[in-house]
This record gives C-alpha cells, structure tokens and sequence, in this order.
C-alpha cells in the first residue's frame, strides 16, 4: 500500500485545511467592519462583545455607562444615598486575633491577661522623658535644624536598648561606664548604711537619727553624679555637628576619597574663625582604622565595599603635613603656658595663609607690607636648669600621714557604736574632713555622733581614721604625684599655696571659709574620679619601671599616656603636653609609650614566666628606651638564648593523605585499606545511643589490644590487626544491641514486636530455611576449628560450654548472635588455610574472638534471645558480611561528627561494597566471597545480598524483630538496660 | 658550636658545583639589566617560569602579567581577579597558571589563551601562595584560613581534594616535593605532610614564618621569619643551620631565595635593598639598595646568574651579572 501511495500523482489543487479557511475568514470580516489593528488610531472603534458601540463622542451621547445609562440594575433599581468616597475613605481594618476566633473560643480568651499602657515605662512614659531629654540637650547644643522645631515634626527616640540595658545595670545619666560597683567609695558608703541600719533596727526608739543619716550618704554620693551637674567623671556630651552641607543625609562625598575631606576641611578651617571646632582628631587620623584609605591609581568594583583587606599597607606613612595644624586646637585643659608657643604658631601660620587666599577681586598682596612682626629672640635658658619641676612636698593627703598615729584604743563595748563609728570613719577617709565636718554639724544634737566631737568614742573614732588615711594613703599618694591631673588642674587657693610651700590655715577657720566648701568640693570630686579608675595600674609603677627616667618631661608625658591608657577610652583628656613636638616625633613617643606599657605590664605579669618573647625583642631591638627599661633588655638577651635552645622544636604527627591527594601525586596511599581515623571526641549522646551492650564487655579486652598494638601502629600489619579486632567486637556489638532497643524498652510492649516479627518472618521464610542450615552447620566447624586454632596460637580458648549448657537447659534458645560470629570466622579460615594473609587476618581475629566470645557467653548476657525464626541468623550474616566487605564503612554509626574527608571515603567503600576486588575491602571479604560462592553457589550470594540490601530498607523491622517475643524479654531487657547504665558510668 | 653542626650538613648540601668555587661575590647577579613596568601599585610577586625564559608577576592592580624579562618586553596581562593578586605559579610545560589572591580564590589559568579554566573556591580567608605540584596534576594553596587545600586540576571538581588545618594561624607560603607538601605559617611552624608515609613534620621555628623556599638540592629549607631573620633548616632533622640577618622584615610578606647554586640566599629587605648571603658562614656577602620601597619578591633564575626582584613601587626588575 505504501510503496503504491508513492507512485500516485496528483492533479489539481489540494483541499485546504479548515484552520486556515477560518483564519482567512475572520481577516476578511474584520476588514470589511473596519476593526483591524492597522487602521490608524482615529479611524478604530470600539465595540463590545455584540458589536454596539458604547463610546459616542461627547456631543453624541459621551460614555453609556451603568445598565442603560441609568442605575438600575438587572433586577431593578434600590434607592441609595450618594456617599462620596472622596471624603470618607474605605476604613482599614485592624485585625486582631478575635476577627478568626469563634465564639466558644473568644469566651476562653476573655480571662487573659493584656498590656495596659498604664504601666507602659518603656513607651509613652520613656517617649515623653526622652523628649524633654532632647529639649534639655537642644538647649546646650546646636541642633541640626536650626531655630525652635515643632515637637510633632522632631519625636525624639526613647532610650536605645544599650542605655536601657545600662540603666537596668545601674549606670545613670552623666556617669561614666565603670565599675563603679567595686569602687570603694561604694563600698565605704554601703558599710556606713550598714551600720547606721543595724543601729536603726536595734534601737527603734531612737527618735530621730535613723532618717537623718541614711540620707547623708546618699546625698554626697548622688549629687556630684546627678545629670545636670556633670562632674569631672561624666561622660562628655556628644556634640554634634550640625549640617551645614547640602548632601542628603548620610551622604559621605569623600567616603572613598577622603584626601579630599581633609583638603576641604583644611579650606573651610582657613575661611573661618578659628574657635571652630573639628570632629576627627589627630590620633584618630593617624592610629585609627585606616580604612578607606586605598592603594592609589584603582579602586575596587562599584559593588564591593571598602573593608579592611583593601587598605593600602603598602603606603609609605602618615601624611602629616596636613593635619598638624588642627592638632594644636585640641582641647586643652592642662598646661597652658605651654599652648601658647603652638597658639602663636597657628596664628602666624594663618596669617601667612590668609595673606595668600584672603585677597579681594583686583588687590594685589603687596610685596612688601609695612607691618612687620617685631620678633625677638627667647631668653637664654641657663645650662643648669631642669625644664622639669620637682615639687618639694606632697600635697594634702601626705600631710596627713605625717600626723603621729594616735594610740592605739580599745574600740567601745556598743558594737553598734563600733559598727557606726568604723564607717564613719571609711568615709571621712575618702571624703575627706568636710564630710566630717557637715556630719557632725548635722548630729550635733544626736547622742550617738557625739565621737565627732569629742565624746564618746573619739579616741577609738581618731584611731580608725588615721588607719584608713593610711589604707587610702598610698592610692591617693600616687594619684596625686603621678600626675598633674586635668582635675588638678582646678586649684584652688589653698591647694596652690600648698605648692608654693605656704602654711595651710587653721582647718577651723576654713570651716567658715567659703573656701573650704570649694576645696572640700574639688577633694571629693577628686576621690570620686579616683573611684573610677584603677588606681591599682599605678601603684606598681614607680618601683617596676620609669623606662624614660633620663628624660623627666618624657617620662611625665609616659605616665600620662599610662594614665590615659588604664581610664579607659571613654574620656579623651588632651595629650597635649608635647603639643611643641612635631607630629612624627609624637607619632614616634607614642609608640615608645605603647611598647613600655606593655613591657611594664609583661613585667608584672611575673618575672619567672618565661614570656615568648617577641614584644620583649621588640624592646631589645632598639628601642629608644633609656636606663629603667635594661633589667627587662638583658632578661630578652636571656631568653633570647634560651628559645635559641629550644627552637626549632620538631614533633611528628600521623597525617593521613586522601587517596586522591595519592593518587594525584603518583604516589602509593599509605593508609590503603584503612578505615578512617577515629572520629575525635564522641559526644555523650552519641556514646548514650550507639554504644552497645557487648562493647562493655569488650572493653578492657579491646583495650588491652589497642594498648598492645598502638605502639607499633605505624606498620600496616599492626594496624590491620587492631582494626580487625577492633572491627569484631563492633560486629558483635551491633548484633547484640541496637539503640531502638532502648526506647522500645521503655516505651513499648511486646504485642507489636510479634506482629512485626511475623510479618518479616514470612516475608523472609524461603531464605530462612537454607540459613539455619548453614550457620548450624558453621558452628559445628566453628567449635572445632577456633580450639585448634586457639592451641596452636598458645592462646586459651574458652570451652563453647555457655553455648552448649544453654543448649542443654533449653532448647529453644540458642545464641545466635555468637554463633554466626564464630560461625563466620571459622568457616572464612577454614575454607582458605593456604592463603597468607587469611592466615595473618585470621589468626588475628582468633586473638580477639577468645575474648569476645567469651566474654559475650559468660557475661549475664545468657539472654533468652529467642530465635524462633532463623531470620535473624541469616540477617547478622547479612550485616556481618557487609561489615567486613568494608571496613571503612563501619563506623557508619558512629560517626557522626567525623570529618568529610571520612565520609568521602566511607561513601567510595560504600559505592564499592560489593566488588569482591575492592582495594578497599579487607582481605578476609576475599575469603569471605570465595567461601560464599563455593559453598552455596552463586545463586545463593546474590539472594543474600538482596536480603541485606532489603535489609537496609526494613532496617526498623528487623530491630524490633531480633528482640523475638518471648516471656522473659521484659527482664532481659532490664538487664541490658542495667548493664548499659553501668558501662556508661564505667566510659564517664 | 654552630659552625661545626653547620660543615658536615652542608657538605650534602652545597654541591659539588664547578661554578659553586668560582662564584665570587662579583658574579652575583647586582646589575640592573630591565625594568619591568607597568604594574599600578605594588607587585606582590615575581615568578621565573620554570626554565627561566618568562617570568611572572602580580600585584595590587588584581593583573597577572606575563614578561620577558631578559628583552624586557610584556608579552601578556591575565585579569579576572576581584582582589590583589598575591602569588602566581606556572607549571613547568608553561601551559597553565595558577594565581590566588585577595579574593579568596585560586585561578586556574591557560596560559595562551589568557582564559580561566576553573576557579577553586573553599578558603575563607585570603589566599597567600600557591604552587603546582610536579604533575600539575595538583594545586595546593596556602591561605589566611589556617588551612593548606589541595585542588585537583584533573577532574572537574571545584572541591579541595585535601584540607590541612593543622596550622594554628594564617599559612604565607608553600613548597611541594614530589612527596612532600610543605608549608610556613605564622604561628611559627614550617610543616611538611609528607604523602608517602603519612606523617606531618613541625618544625616549631618560634617566630613567624613569612615565607619558605626549597634548596635546589631539597634537603633544606629556608624561612624567612618575621623577625627578620631568615632561617636555614635541615629538612631531614630539623637542625637549624644557620641564621642570616641584617635585613628587614617585620611585617610585609616578603620572599627568599637561594641562589641556583645554593651558595647564597638571597632576601629582600623592607627599606627596599637586596640582600645577599654566604650560605655557610651568614656573612652578607653584598647588599644594594634595588627598590624605592619593600621589596615584596626575589626570583632566581634556574641556570643563569639571573634575577627579577619586585617591590611595593610598582616595578619588577631584572638583575644581571
């Protein structure tokens, strides 16, 4: 028919198909109605479904609209009232959780709790102070829009989570972050609330003094750290440049071009009155993060953002001539006479600038000006005098040291007195006489304080006093020599007296003296700040290292940075004391400081702690350090020796090489045909989960092997030995116990496990049958092999008798589990005598077998493992011929937290599970497949290996159902349970 | 005490060279013979090709560029870096490179083309150096992460074949035997994993090591440390064997050498000079002053009496008897 079709020809025109009739069909109406895209815009019409046109022109009747152009409706018309939208806008609806509940539910949820803004201290209440905290602040500083602005436009936000979080902790406004806590200010205020507490509750009657006092201290305390006061130790106010650029917020025009900021910093520094000030400081620019500051010549991508890997390492140093001049203008609060020289430089190297920029339109700068700045040469300063001055005395709190001590005096009989006049006392000590002084005024009429005045207690209150100025003597001491301290810097009359050596006046007539109030002020002012510092970093100092004794205004600069360094960086006082230094030999001193610091602090740290000593050779190596830093330089040369002694050091490490790293190399895998190394650290859990009972058992076996082998554990056949071992007792392990076994302890019974075992039982029946007769057969061979084995190796072999005795006392239950162990073995060596490294392997697990089967069959673990169906037999066959096919894969469950590179491999021996030629596999798989084919044939294997293949998928199946029901479960499960709990003690 | 450990040792080592007497000081390569130009920003490294007709550079402007240092001539630029380049390695049938750097990854490259063949991604951290190994069968690369990778150039994955982390900070540098994987780090050890047995060898140093270069002959190893100080360590006994100073070398990642006769080492120093060495008795044999600024790379030629150093000015020069 087809060979026939190709010789017709045809004639005519084809018949065409009725797609393209009606295409063609519909194109020509179109034309004819005019419809077709093509037509211009003007010429279409539009029409609706039925081909009416609905849109006239305005004159024509306009838009036909609604149903007929009227309101109605299909179904009529309804009056309604015209609402305009416009006005009242569709409402959006808040949903809640009540718009999906039901009734029922809605009434369940009546009786629950709600916020409340009653009690809301975070928001409205926190929004309302924040806000009058920003008018407070606004007041003090320029805002970013100038003028008053309205409170609806600017809402200031409430307290962010870190100022919460430290007002949770504490801290309050104007207060620095320290710990304040271990201040012992607090602590001397605490126990003086103690005491006069203790009193209070002792003495209820006591008319007034139990209100009175408890006030005082607090009111010390809380005054001088209140907000509005901002004593010397608050935290400086942020001030704020306001915006005077016309960028969009946040708009950083030199964020990647920041040489440009400086040049337009330095511009508008130069237009402007000086009094302006700037926001980076010097040392910002030249320690700070130099981010930004790229290589020149290129960039990076327009995506990518500048971080630390793109800062130009290479860049030659710090560019100072730019910034040198803003330096000066830091805020200085000490040493004034020493800013002038840098102030007379600024302003004549304004001038000079001013003279090259400030010149009007058509001016010329003349060439030579009459005004000439009359300069004369400095006094001659005599060769002897030190630029450094020594004060002859210490200043206030020495003084009082010097006070004889009083006698020693028995302190009262009232302890509470005692208490009392102990943190009175404390007190006076830090706060110095003032708080002495308005104490005893306050309690002039109290009984009690009458040890301020003389009375009762004075001599015990004398003596306690003199004590802790001598506990606080020291701190104070160093406070006041190591510094001229910016608070210092206040002095009052008195203080400055003091240092030109005049005699203080009488302390009871400064008590009427305004004066004293200042200084009473300014000393606890004093002590406060001293609180939030760490004296302590100082008290070593002097004695450890003056590393720039040779040069005194040097080291006063040191102990400066020092102190600078231990308050912390919330406080930036001026580092202005070498302000006539130029900006590299600044830069330079400040590293000098930075490396005596640590090398003082490395110094305390212990002097026989052998430090590794590369900061020390950073000192060693030239450091301009002068003579207090050459005890620690020769210590470096010491230890300089002796790391030349002990490096280098060599240690070895097994290392393992993947077998493709090997391979690549052309090189022979050293660890061919080893497992992977050991998981590290097994977790708790995991040990809780996959350890098996049998292992117990094992242990010291297993242990006493490895200790054997471990030693020698760098040859091949070392290690193969201990893994083979190793690997038995784990075959062992798994078929004993499973992890499910655990759960199913506790939380089921046996009824399901019968159904379970049944079903596989049938499912699994032909194959069962064949099974049992090998294995029963195996373990006959078995028995008889491993003794003689055992002989010939000299090695005791445990007499089968757990076996057989169970065999005797019941019939029924056998233990298959050691069986198919032995059974397994014994069948691979005996059925390969003349292979060598059977021999070896063999002769190895026979080593390991003795303890494992014995151990197995003596333990209590003569459990009623009832093994009804044979099933289970051919099962552990399954999985033991699957363990030792690849030994890497054993750890399948043990590893969990092993590393990808074991599980890489693991995954190569699984994909190689069953090829008998497996570089991988253990030399007894060999044996293993020989004896399989040989003995049961090919047929056999594969239906084996189908088994355990369909074992892996009814892998759950199979755990329930080797627990085989049988009364005595129950128990022998408790006794597994018992003994893992203790093999768990015995691994903790 | 230390010379007398030093003769035996070094018997093996120097060989038994003809040139080995003759080369004095004066036929130390000290004359200026090309500059190379055209990096923008500092060259992080200079490379011969592994018969010394070609060299290699690379550098801050994320180029590789391929010259002829002895006509001078720049013959190719290989671009596809995101970041610095930091090291560069061709393999000895010259038809690949291999280059990592700022970001993070190695390139594989071909050579003629100018192509990249793959990209190895997996470090963490910015990748310092990187070598073929003799088969250029295998990249390995040293990196900020603490880890040495190894990269396998034969198949298709872009996975680290190895992973080495047993460095305990940033590893600078790596060298590669037949057998042998070796590497410097910061934390002071130079390591060396060898393949065949399956051990690792640390040699603790004490100082940082910046960065680690074989002997021709490969039974030494010599490591520039951070205390400028470069280190001549025995590879079979970790014996230190000599000390040579008077450079510096505090915080650049700066390479040594030796010469091809093993009779000098050669370093470069952070104030821009070169620096040469009595391989035996440490004397500084000769020193001159070759860049403007560090000295980041020095290369020596495998026959010739020939160098190429590069530095941070931007320059890769060419040095000659």
């Amino acid at each position: 028919m087809d060979s026939d079709e190709e010789d017709y020809v045809f004639f005519g025109t084809p018949i065409e198909r009725e797609e393209e009739i009606t295409n063609r069909r519909k194109k020509a109406a179109a034309e004819a109605s005019g419809n077709l895209r093509a037509l211009p815009p003007w010429k279409q019409e539009v029409r609706d479904e039925e081909g009416r046109r609905r849109f006239h022109g305005a004159f024509t009747g306009g838009f036909s609209a609604g149903y007929f152009n009227t309101v109605g409706t299909k179904e009529g018309w309804a009056p309604q009232s015209f609402t305009s939208s416009r006005k009242n806008r569709a409402e959006v609806k808040q949903q809640s959780i009540f718009n999906f509940l039901d009734e029922d539910e809605k009434a369940e949820l009546e009786g629950t709790l709600g916020t409340s803004s009653q009690f809301d201290t975070f928001g409205f209440t926190a929004a309302e102070h924040a806000r009058k905290q920003a008018d407070k602040e606004q007041k003090q500083r320029p805002s970013a829009i100038p003028g008053p602005v309205p409170d609806e436009l600017v809402l200031p936000a409430s307290e962010s989570i870190g100022v919460k979080l430290l007002l949770k902790m504490g801290w309050r406004h104007g207060r620095a972050i320290n710990d304040s806590r271990a201040s012992s200010l607090y602590d001397a205020r605490r126990e003086a609330r103690k005491a006069l507490l203790a009193f209070a509750s002792e003495d209820a009657k006591a008319p007034c003094p139990a209100d009175e006092p408890v006030e005082e201290p607090e009111s010390f305390t809380v005054q001088p750290s209140d907000d509005d006061t901002r004593s010397s130790q608050s935290l400086p106010a942020f001030v704020c440049n306001p915006k005077q650029d016309l960028h969009g917020l946040g708009y950083d025009p030199f964020k990647h071009a920041p040489e440009f900021r400086e040049k337009k910093r330095l511009h508008l520094l130069n237009d402007k009155q000086r009094g302006d000030r700037k926001t980076m400081s010097i040392k910002d620019s030249l320690f700070g993060s130099k981010s930004g500051k790229a290589a020149p010549g290129f960039g990076i991508g327009a995506l990518e953002e500048y971080d630390a890997e793109d800062e130009d390492i290479y860049a030659a140093g710090y560019d100072f001539e730019e910034t040198c001049i803003e330096d000066d203008e830091e805020p200085s609060r000490l040493g004034i006479e020493s800013k002038q020289p840098s102030r007379l430089s600024i302003e004549s190297k304004q001038k000079v600038v001013a003279r090259d920029q400030g010149v009007l339109p058509g001016f010329k700068v003349a060439s030579v000006s009459d005004y000439q700045l009359e300069r004369f040469d400095p006094p001659v300063i005599p060769k002897d005098f030190v630029p450094h001055h020594k004060f002859p005395g210490p200043l206030e709190t020495l003084k009082k040291l010097d006070v004889p001590s009083p006698p020693e005096v028995p302190p009262p009989d009232d302890s509470n007195l005692k208490l009392l006049i102990e943190g009175v006392a404390k007190l006076v000590a830090r706060c110095g006489k003032l708080f002495e002084d308005l104490s005893r005024k306050k309690n002039q009429s109290n009984p009690l304080f009458s040890f301020l005045s003389g009375g009762n207690g004075h001599d015990y209150y004398e003596r306690r006093l003199w004590e802790e100025h001598q506990k606080f003597g020291d701190q104070a001491k160093l406070l006041l020599d190591g510094k001229l301290s910016p608070s210092t810097q206040k002095m009052t009359a008195e203080s400055r007296g003091k240092l030109l050596g005049e005699k203080p006046l009488e302390r009871s007539s400064r008590e009427t003296t305004t004066s004293s109030v200042a200084s009473g002020e300014f000393q606890l002012q004093f002590n406060l700040s001293d609180t939030f510092k760490k004296p302590d970093s100082f008290s070593k100092l002097p004695e450890v290292a003056k590393p720039f004794k040779d040069d005194p205004a040097k080291q006063e600069r040191f102990e400066q940075f020092l102190k600078e360094k231990y308050e912390g960086g919330l406080r930036s006082t001026g580092y202005t004391a070498a302000s006539n230094m130029s900006e590299a030999a600044r830069a330079r001193e400040k590293l000098d400081f930075e490396a005596a610091a640590e090398a003082i602090e490395k110094g305390k740290r212990g002097k026989e702690s052998m430090v590794p000593t590369q900061p020390l050779d950073f000192l060693a190596s030239g450091m301009q350090f002068t003579s207090g830093g050459l005890e620690q330089v020769e210590n470096s040369h010491a230890e300089d020796l002796v790391t030349k002694k002990m490096y280098p050091r060599r240690e070895e490490f097994q290392w393992r090489p993947s077998p493709i790293l090997c391979k690549r190399f052309d090189l022979i895998d050293p660890f061919m045909g080893k497992p992977p190394p050991a998981p590290r650290a097994r977790s708790k859990i995991d040990s809780l989960l996959f350890i098996p009972d049998s292992v117990k058992v094992a242990k010291p076996e297993e242990v006493a092997i490895t200790n054997r082998d471990v030693p020698a554990a760098q040859t091949g056949a070392q290690m193969t030995i201990e893994d083979v071992a190793e690997q038995e007792i784990e075959i062992v392990a798994e078929n004993v116990e499973r992890p499910v076994d655990l759960y199913k302890a506790i939380f089921s019974d046996d009824s399901d496990d019968d159904v379970e075992d049944l079903n596989t039982k049938k499912a699994q029946d032909p194959e069962k049958k064949t099974e049992v007769a090998t294995t029963a057969l195996n373990r006959l061979i078995a028995g008889d092999f491993l003794e003689s084995l055992g002989k010939e190796l000299g090695f005791e072999v445990p007499p089968d008798t757990p076996y057989s005795t169970n065999k005797a006392n019941d019939l029924r239950i056998e233990t298959p589990n050691s069986d198919s162990g032995n059974a397994k073995l014994s069948t691979g060596t005996y059925l390969n005598p003349g292979n060598e490294t059977a021999q070896d392997g063999d002769s190895q697990k026979s080593k390991s077998i003795p303890v494992r089967s014995g151990g197995y069959n003596s333990g209590k673990h003569t459990v009623g493992l009832l093994n009804v169906s044979g099933k289970v037999n051919e099962d552990k066959f399954a999985q033991e011929d699957k363990k030792v096919k690849s030994p890497s894969s054993r750890r399948r469950n043990w590893s969990s937290s092993s590393s990808s590179e074991d599980e890489r491999s693991r995954k190569h021996s699984k994909r190689h599970r069953y090829r008998s030629s497996d570089s991988y596999s253990d030399p007894s798989s060999d044996d293993r497949e020989h004896y399989c084919s040989r003995s049961k044939g090919k047929r056999e294997r594969s239906s084996r290996e189908k088994s355990s293949r369909s074992r892996k998928h009814s892998k759950d199946h199979k755990h329930r159902s080797r627990d085989s029901p049988s009364r005595s479960h129950r128990g022998s499960e408790r006794e597994h349970s018992e003994a893992r709990k203790e093999k768990r003690k015995r691994r903790d | 005490m230390l010379k007398t450990k030093v003769a035996p040792s070094l018997a093996g080592l120097a060989r038994p060279d003809k040139n080995k007497s003759n080369m004095s000081s004066s036929e130390l390569p000290r004359k200026e013979a090309n500059v190379l130009k055209g990096h923008e920003g500092a060259v992080l490294a200079a490379r011969f090709n592994s018969d010394g007709n070609y060299c290699l550079s690379c550098g801050k402007d994320r180029t590789i560029r391929l010259w002829n240092p002895h006509r001078g001539i720049h013959i190719k630029n290989y671009k596809s870096h995101g970041r610095e380049v930091r090291d560069v390695h061709v393999t000895p049938d010259n038809s690949k490179l291999c280059s990592c750097g700022g970001d993070r990854q190695i390139f594989y490259w071909d050579v003629s083309t100018g192509r990249v063949i793959r990209k190895f991604r997996g470090h963490d951290g910015e990748v310092n150096a990187v070598k073929f190994n003799e088969y250029a069968s295998v990249v390995v690369s040293a990196g900020y992460d603490r880890s040495l990778r190894a990269w396998d150039c034969r198949s298709h994955s872009t996975e680290p074949i190895q992973i080495i982390d047993s460095f305990l900070d940033t590893v600078m540098s790596v060298c590669l035997t037949k057998t042998e994987i070796i590497g410097g780090s910061v934390d002071g050890t130079v390591r060396t994993f060898d393949i065949r047995i399956g051990r690792e060898i640390s040699d603790d140093l004490g100082q940082p090591v910046n960065c680690i270069s074989m002997s021709n002959d490969g039974n030494c190893i010599l490591a520039s440390c951070l205390d400028s100080s470069i280190r001549l360590l025995d590879r079979s006994t970790g014996e230190l064997l000599q000390e040579y100073k008077g450079h510096a070398c505090k915080s650049y990642k700066m390479d040594c050498c030796l010469t091809n006769s093993d009779a000098h080492v050669i370093g470069g120093s952070e104030d821009g000079s070169i620096f040469f060495w009595d391989l035996v008795d440490a004397s500084v044999v000769s020193k001159f002053r070759a860049h403007s600024s560090v000295v980041t790379s020095v290369s020596y030629h495998p026959k010739d009496n020939c160098m190429i150093t590069s530095s941070v000015d931007g320059s890769v020069r060419v040095w000659k008897t």
